[in-house]
């Protein structure tokens, strides 16, 4: 068959995504991957983030079990060879617990580290016990941060983003508890004070209470009463203020915004709970509560001003008739409860995200974690268009329009690497919206969760960006595009090394698209056709390059990925337009978002060329000793501009030239 | 916290106070008594600072300085000779939360208070001292005082003091835990405000010598000083004292100190004329005794009884049938 | 006769039937630095936890490191027990244990032991390489045994060695076993008590004392010929047991005050070791200050802008503060000032115990300065006068000044747990408004009584001073001003007498009225009430009144005096005694509650007191009750 046949058949199955001819096979069952991808099969092996613990105390509320493995050995393994076998053992251990909670385990760190310990004796101890009752007795010095163990899986997300919104409720009941102590403490000081010299204070019962056991016998109470009763002057609380102050100290004593400190000053009442899985019964629990909130922070206030003797009833009473909800403010809010809210991938639907961006919008102290699964759902319109994770990705930058307000977009693979991003979002008053993509369902492809999740992020189908409103008063201080990598570029690109038919190591640059990522997913085998290396042919173009070609070229090419089949044979598979059209409008909204993070910024760049033609006129005008142009400070003043697009601009500048 | 309502409300009542809140009785102190520059600066640095009189506290011991808090509208103590020190340092531990000023003479402090004086810049507690320093008893009349130059006549030494002069500034400067001393003279009021405000503001024992005049007993005393401007040296430095334009050029003998360097200090202390006016040392490092002492806990009867009935069981003998109930209960 | 053979060893302890007896007084008296005093305390701890009543007194030399085997160096201890509840030191000791003969020649001379008493004694002596040292231990053994002491050589040293390296420090355990065993003690309760004492030590150290222990019981068991049972009777309520400076400091933390400000003293000073050990966890502080005046003027500082404060001091320490306390005095500042009484004038006897302290205490500090005085008559009594004095201080205004002594101090008695109360505490810092136009000095006319002011009280500012000052304490220079103020500061002290009920008189039915009244004050009374029980036990138809407030004195006294021929104050103080020959009813000193009672009840009130340092035995007051009795018959 000639070139051109085989090419015709590639063009069709490119325009209409049907196979036509012998040349091109389906994937189905080849077990592709992303060539990139080959060398991952195996992530147990690796160390990386995953497994992660859930300090129970400490600064870090999360902490990679390679970390704190690599923290000991700092500590314990002694130089030369003893250190060299005590490392190996430890790293041994720490992968066994990594493949254990790969399948499935889970745990706190003690019992993990010691359930792996007793494998690992089992499989090895037989020659060598020593080296391994040293990593065990050494596991004590690890185990000083302990908590729950977790892998990078589909339940992960929620369960870390709980932990580091309980951490940091946490702090702030520490610091409403003592506040809360200290103003009880005074307001009660008062009253007792005012006891000590009040008529009920000189009363012979209480006089006699105020002396000890066998002194009572000593005195005449009665006397007593009458003696420092004479001439005592009145001086009485008076009613109003002992009634604010039994009041407020009511008030105080009866909150159920926050557990008791102690287990005995719980009097059994029941406390509010601030955790939800649907943002409808958030709103509702928050609406319901403000009643008490206001009532708690009057109370707090008045009491503030009593121990500080600061009440003038003259100023003070017209403000608290008149308090309520409405008078509330952000930092009034600010020292109680946040509410939390899991959204789950089942709910996460577009009526509930209407309710998200309402809740959102308000000045409720919310922090939500939105989790995304599946980033190839169907559009609603159905024409076989995907709206692949349109609205998970659209979500968050919608939540940035909103201004006042948190947003972290992650892949799950990533949150680990962005923790301090997680602990901003919950320890920021403004609400918090994660927005996470946990990687694609089981069952959806070859990758495990954590590659799936990563894969999202590498391809620009789920790119992590954070908006911090709080950070700063400009975009540059807001937004960062956090660690996508390579974000000048459209797609990053990575050399791929193999060997080739003819043994010889070969290696080329290899980009890894928005289309990679469909490959992942066996649900979109119909997009790709696999052709057999003696088909492949100079009209196949990489499908990076291929959008990258004007009209007409791209109309005689057909873009192509590179992949590994389960026998890490590399492979050609060409891809469907329908899929290619998908990875332009993926494109599109990565472009936008690198704008935001200052990357190509259209508007510096088009300063930038103003200002040089300018700037060559200028030279033009004065090599013809004409005057000059009035405006030579532009360019200075680009410069001037914000470092990001400076930088930008330069680059296009050389390009330009 | 800082918008929240309790902050607005309680900002909404926030009186200030005029020198005229801290005026108390008409000072009966001579004319031309240095005491009444002190009692200003006093005055007018309450004011400034707006400290409520009524968590301000004078405490003074006996002699002429000491009948100060007489004349404040604030709560004053007027004790006993020579023991000011300890009195404050009591007032203080007990209430970290009010402003405690010290004024003492040089017979309060330097003679018979020597030892409480001593110690009380060890302690260094966050308290404000002027040593009133007329180098002379007044209230008993013209006896010498420690600070008495050589020589004085006096009812106690009608043939002229024995002994050199005590200086009360590197005595103090010799003290472990010092933290802030300065010395002022009574002619240059501008100067002993700012060094009283510097004196306030640090947080610690902050010991002020004021040279005054005393006209009754040593008229003249300081005449070749205050109609020679060149024998008052003026401490200056960014953490010191800063001198406006007129001061600086009616007192042109200057020398820039930095205050944290106690070598120097001590030098300087050690002259006596010219007069070194200005800080001397201040150190803000200095940790205070009251905080050391944790001074000032919230103490709910329940913590006490608590603790209280902890040190009991260390001594209870339990009757066996009741051992459990009791030490349940 | 060889001395080791008069000990029949019997066949075996059991065997041996205990003999049972009311009380025993036993002593351990060694060098100091040997430990007798922790095995006495030990001792007396697990008799107490026996439920046996008892009462220790120390024996202190009073230099720290006297030289070893001298006589003025006996360092140790003396443990009354008995079935019943006991209130003093008692008379003279039944059985003692001596580290070396010298110190025990000081007890003897001393009449300190009671004639036959039996004496186990380290028998290492007999065999010491210095000639001297056995001649002197021979002989003095023999001289015991010849004035008919019960001696029996005990090898403390020899066995000891056997256990640990250094017997010395080991000796008191082995004694503890030997003594435990001795009155069949319970040996769980002995090992509890050794495990509470080297507690802060690791087990090694346990195990090796409790093996000391049981060595010690083991040689007694075999080598002794006799044993005692002092049954005991559990009190059904939990009971603490601690010395007199002990229960000071507790009381000091039960009062709710902040601060105790002190200077190091003895006797006084272990109360204040206790309080810093303890205070601060509870949020109140000890200041050590640089002398004892600066403790009194921060005490009156602290107490003036905050709660009540406390100085505890003993008698030269209390003369230093006097002019303090006259400001105090002036200012109506409520101050509590503990005085643990010792020997006087000057350093006096630093260690030892003495009531010398009324009179300065009543009429201390120059002026008018009348100031409350009270005396703690029991180690109970020292924990619940603290929170009374506060609350005493705090209501009138005043200084209160309780007056403990060195025998309370490091005496122990138990006595029942206190169940604290809330209402005991001093009231919060008052931080209201003052009522608009009250003065600082608003004096009742009829009670001299004012209301405080406190710095933080908004329009309460004015200028405290211990010049002569009117009621908005300002200076006062009108002699009626003076006079005014002075009136209302002594009235105070009318209006707290007015609300103290007589004393009650001890001496049971019919002691109402009687031939003899005794009056004590302070660390007396268990003497005191034990005398009396056995004069009245002979017939005699005496009574005695124990005065807890010196000043102001409560009511109904003189009634009670009259009831009683005779009355004769019993006090550990000095009097002149008529026998001496310059004396006469003219010139005679009197003591201190003697003198007060006679000037104000003019009733012939006698005194008999004793100022040896030593705690006074209730045998002494019998004999000096008989003698009044006698006095009285041939002058009738």
């Amino acid at each position: 068959m000639d070139m051109q046949t085989q090419y015709q058949d590639q063009l069709v199955f490119h325009l209409t995504g049907k196979r036509q001819g012998d040349g091109l096979s389906a994937i189905d069952g080849l077990d592709l991957r992303p060539a990139l991808l080959a060398p991952y099969r195996d992530l147990a092996a690796l160390r990386h983030d995953f497994p992660v613990v859930l300090a129970e105390r400490g600064a870090d509320a999360v902490q990679s079990l390679s970390n704190l493995v690599n923290a000991v050995l700092k500590e314990v393994a002694p130089r030369g060879i003893e250190g060299e076998r005590l490392r190996r053992h430890a790293l041994q251990l720490e992968c066994e617990i990594r493949r254990a909670v790969d399948a499935g385990a889970g745990g706190t760190l003690a019992e993990l580290w010691d359930a792996a310990a007793a494998r690992l004796g089992a499989r090895e101890g037989l020659h060598d016990d020593s080296v391994l009752e040293q990593v065990l007795g050494h596991a004590g010095a690890a185990l000083r941060t302990e908590g729950q163990v977790l892998g990078c899986n589909h339940e992960m997300p929620a369960r870390l983003i709980t932990h580091a919104w309980q951490v940091a409720q946490r702090d702030k009941a520490r610091r409403f508890h003592a506040d809360l102590s200290r103003l009880v403490l005074k307001l009660s000081d008062i009253l007792r004070a005012a006891f000590s010299h009040s008529q009920a204070g000189r009363k012979p019962q209480s006089l006699k209470q105020s002396i000890g056991g066998p002194h009572q016998g000593a005195f005449d109470f009665d006397a007593l009463s009458r003696i420092v009763g004479k001439g005592a002057p009145r001086d009485e609380l008076p009613a109003s203020r002992r009634q604010r102050i039994e009041h407020a100290l009511a008030e105080l004593e009866s909150q159920r915004f926050f557990a008791p400190a102690s287990a005995e000053e719980d009097q059994g009442r029941a406390c509010f709970g601030f955790r939800f899985d649907n943002c409808a019964a958030a709103a509702q629990a928050f609406r319901e509560r403000l009643p008490e909130v206001a009532a708690l922070v009057k109370a707090i206030s008045i009491a503030e001003l009593e121990t500080a003797g600061h009440y003038v009833e003259a100023e003070h009473d017209l403000v608290f008739d008149a308090f309520g909800e409405h008078s509330l403010t952000a930092d009034d809010l600010a020292r109680f409860p946040d509410y939390l809210v899991c959204i789950p991938p089942q709910r996460n639907d577009a009526p509930e995200n209407a309710n998200l961006m309402e809740m959102l919008s308000s000045a409720m102290p919310v922090k939500v974690l939105v989790q995304t699964c599946d980033l190839l759902e169907e559009a609603s319109i159905g024409t076989g268009h995907f709206a692949f994770g349109v609205r998970s990705a659209r979500l968050a930058t919608t939540a940035m329009g909103l201004g006042g307000m948190f947003v972290l977009q992650t892949p799950s693979a990533n949150l680990f690497a962005l923790r301090h991003r997680v602990r901003r979002g919950m320890e920021c008053r403004e609400p918090a919206l994660f927005s996470v993509f946990a990687g694609a369902p089981h069952g959806a492809g070859p990758l495990p969760a954590y590659l799936s999740a990563a894969a999202a992020m590498l391809s620009r189908a789920f790119p992590a960006f954070s908006y911090d409103a709080a950070a700063g008063s400009n975009w540059a201080e807001r937004f960062s595009l956090e660690n996508n990598p390579q974000p000048e570029a459209d797609w990053p690109v990575e050399t791929l090394t193999y060997v080739d038919t003819a043994m010889q190591r070969a290696s080329e640059p290899c980009a890894f698209g928005f289309a990679d990522f469909m490959l992942c997913d066996a649900r979109n085998g119909g997009h790709f056709a696999l052709v057999p290396r003696d088909r492949w042919s100079a009209s196949m173009v990489p499908a990076a390059e291929w959008l990258a070609l004007g009209e007409r070229e791209a109309s005689q090419r057909v873009p192509y990925l590179l992949a590994v089949d389960g026998s890490d044979a590399l492979q050609r598979v060409i891809v469907d337009a329908r899929l290619m059209q998908a990875t332009r409008r993926c494109l599109l909204l990565w472009h936008r978002l690198q704008e935001h993070g200052g990357v190509h910024d259209s508007h510096a760049e088009r300063l930038l060329t103003r200002s040089k033609a300018a700037w060559t006129a200028e030279q033009a005008a004065g090599h013809e000793g004409a005057p000059r142009s009035p405006k030579p400070h532009r360019p200075r003043r680009i410069r001037a501009t914000r470092p990001g697009s400076t930088r930008h601009a330069a680059r296009a500048a050389t390009s330009a030239s | 916290m800082n918008r929240s309502l309790s902050h607005c409300v309680i900002k909404l009542h926030e009186e200030h106070h005029a020198l005229e809140d801290y005026q108390g009785g008409v000072p009966r102190w001579c004319n031309g008594c240095g005491d009444n520059a002190i009692l200003a600066a006093m005055q007018r640095l309450c004011s400034e600072e707006d400290l409520a009189p009524e968590n301000t506290v004078f405490v003074s011991g006996i002699g002429c300085s000491s009948r100060l808090p007489h004349y404040m509208k604030t709560y004053g103590f007027h004790g006993i000779h020579g023991r000011a020190f300890p009195v404050a340092e009591g007032i203080k531990m007990s209430r970290p939360d009010l402003n405690v000023f010290v004024s003492t003479g040089d017979g309060d402090c330097c003679s018979i208070g020597a030892a409480h004086w001593i110690h009380a810049l060890r302690y260094n507690m966050n308290i404000t001292v002027v040593l009133h320093d007329n180098h002379v008893y007044g209230l008993t009349k013209k006896q010498a005082s420690p600070t008495s130059p050589r020589g004085l006549k006096s009812n106690t030494t009608p043939y002229g003091a024995t002994l050199e002069p005590m200086n009360p500034l590197t005595v103090s400067l010799g003290v472990q835990g010092a933290s802030f001393i300065a010395q002022a003279v009574d002619w240059v009021p501008e100067v002993l405000y700012d060094i009283m405000q510097a004196a306030f503001r640090h947080r610690g024992f902050s010991f002020v010598r004021v040279i005054q005049r005393c006209p009754e007993f040593m008229p003249k005393a300081f005449d070749p000083w205050l109609h020679d401007p060149q024998r008052t040296l003026l401490l200056t430095h960014a953490d010191g004292i800063q001198l406006g334009a007129s001061l600086s050029s009616a007192y042109r003998n200057q020398r820039v100190h930095d205050p944290i360097d106690i070598d120097r200090a001590r030098e300087i202390a050690s002259l006596d004329d010219p007069i070194p006016v200005g800080i001397l040392y201040r150190n803000p490092a200095a940790p205070c005794y009251e905080d050391l002492r944790h001074a000032g806990q919230m103490r709910s009867p329940e913590y006490i009884r608590a603790g209280f009935d902890r040190e009991l069981d260390k001594y209870t003998v339990w009757p066996e049938e009741t051992t459990q109930t009791q030490r349940a209960a | 006769m060889n001395d080791t053979a008069t000990l029949c060893p019997p066949e075996s302890g059991a065997a041996r039937a205990a003999l049972p007896i009311a009380e025993h007084i036993v002593e351990v008296i060694s060098d100091s630095g040997e430990g007798a005093q922790r095995c006495g305390q030990s001792l007396a701890a697990i008799a107490a936890r026996m439920g046996n009543g008892i009462w220790t007194t120390e024996i202190i030399p009073a230099e720290i490191q006297p030289p070893a085997r001298s006589v003025a160096g006996a360092s140790g201890i003396r443990i009354r027990i008995g079935s019943q509840r006991v209130t003093n030191g008692g008379d003279q000791t039944d059985l003692v244990v001596a580290f070396n003969e010298q110190v025990l020649i000081g007890r003897v001379q001393a009449r300190e032991l009671k004639p036959g008493a039996t004496i186990l004694l380290e028998s290492m002596w007999r065999s010491h390489r210095d000639p001297a040292v056995v001649a002197s231990y021979v002989t003095t053994v023999e001289a015991l045994r010849k004035d008919g002491f019960k001696v029996y050589e005990a090898p403390l040293e020899e066995r000891c060695r056997e256990l640990v390296n250094d017997p010395r420090k080991g000796k008191n355990m082995f004694v503890l076993g030997l003594l435990c065993n001795l009155y069949g003690l319970d040996p769980d309760l002995a090992r509890e008590q050794i495990a509470r004492i080297f507690g802060k030590k690791d087990e090694k150290v346990i195990r090796q004392n409790v093996a000391l222990y049981e060595a010690g019981a083991a040689w007694g068991d075999t080598n002794l010929d006799f044993k005692y049972r002092i049954p005991a009777r559990k009190s059904t309520e939990p009971q603490i047991v601690v010395n007199g400076n002990t229960a000071i400091a507790l009381g000091v933390m039960a009062s709710g005050m902040d601060i105790c400000a002190m200077y190091p003293i003895t006797p006084a000073t272990s109360a204040s070791h206790y309080l810093s050990e303890v205070f601060e966890k509870i949020g109140g502080l000890v200041h050590q200050a640089e002398d004892e005046i600066a403790a009194c003027a921060f005490a009156i500082g602290a107490s003036y802008a905050g709660k009540c404060a406390v100085t505890i001091t003993s008698g030269p320490g209390y003369s230093l503060k006097q002019e303090a306390i006259g400001l105090a005095v002036m200012a109506e500042i409520p101050l509590v000032v503990v005085n643990v009484q010792r020997g006087g004038p000057s350093t006096g006897q630093p260690t030892k115990v003495e009531q010398g302290d009324a009179l300065a205490a009543i009429f201390g500090s120059h002026g008018d300065a009348p100031k409350v005085v009270m005396a703690p008559c029991s180690i109970e009594d020292c924990f619940y006068s603290v929170i009374t004095a506060r609350k005493i201080a705090e209501t009138f205004g005043m200084v209160v000044v309780v007056l403990s002594d060195a025998s309370l101090s490091t005496a122990q008695q138990p006595f029942p747990r206190p169940a604290f109360s809330e209402d005991w505490l001093a009231p919060p810092v008052d931080q209201t408004p003052v009522p608009p136009g009250a003065r600082p000095y608003d004096w009742d006319p009829v009670t001299g009584l004012s209301r405080r002011f406190q710095p933080g009280q908004p329009l309460g500012m004015h200028t405290l001073t211990g010049l002569a000052h009117d009621r908005a304490s300002k200076v006062a220079y009108d002699p009626a001003i003076n006079e005014e103020g002075l009136r209302a500061r002594s009235l105070k002290l009318a209006a707290l007498q007015k609300t103290l009920l007589p004393p009650p008189v001890f001496g049971g039915g019919d002691g109402e009225a009687g031939d003899l009244l005794l009056v004590g004050w302070g660390s007396t009374m268990g003497a005191i009430e034990e005398a009396v029980t056995r004069l009245r036990a002979e017939g005699l138809a005496v009574s005695s009144m124990h005065l807890r407030f010196l000043q102001p004195m409560p009511s109904g006294i003189r009634e009670i005096l009259k009831r009683f021929k005779r009355v004769m104050t019993i006090e550990g103080n000095w009097s002149d005694k008529l026998e001496d020959e310059l004396i006469d009813e003219d010139n005679r000193r009197y003591s201190a509650l003697a003198m007060m009672l006679r000037s104000r009840f003019l009733v012939d009130v006698d005194c008999w007191s004793e100022a040896r340092g030593q705690p006074i035995k209730p045998g002494d007051i019998c004999r000096a009750a008989r003698q009044k009795l006698q006095s009285r018959s041939q002058t009738s």
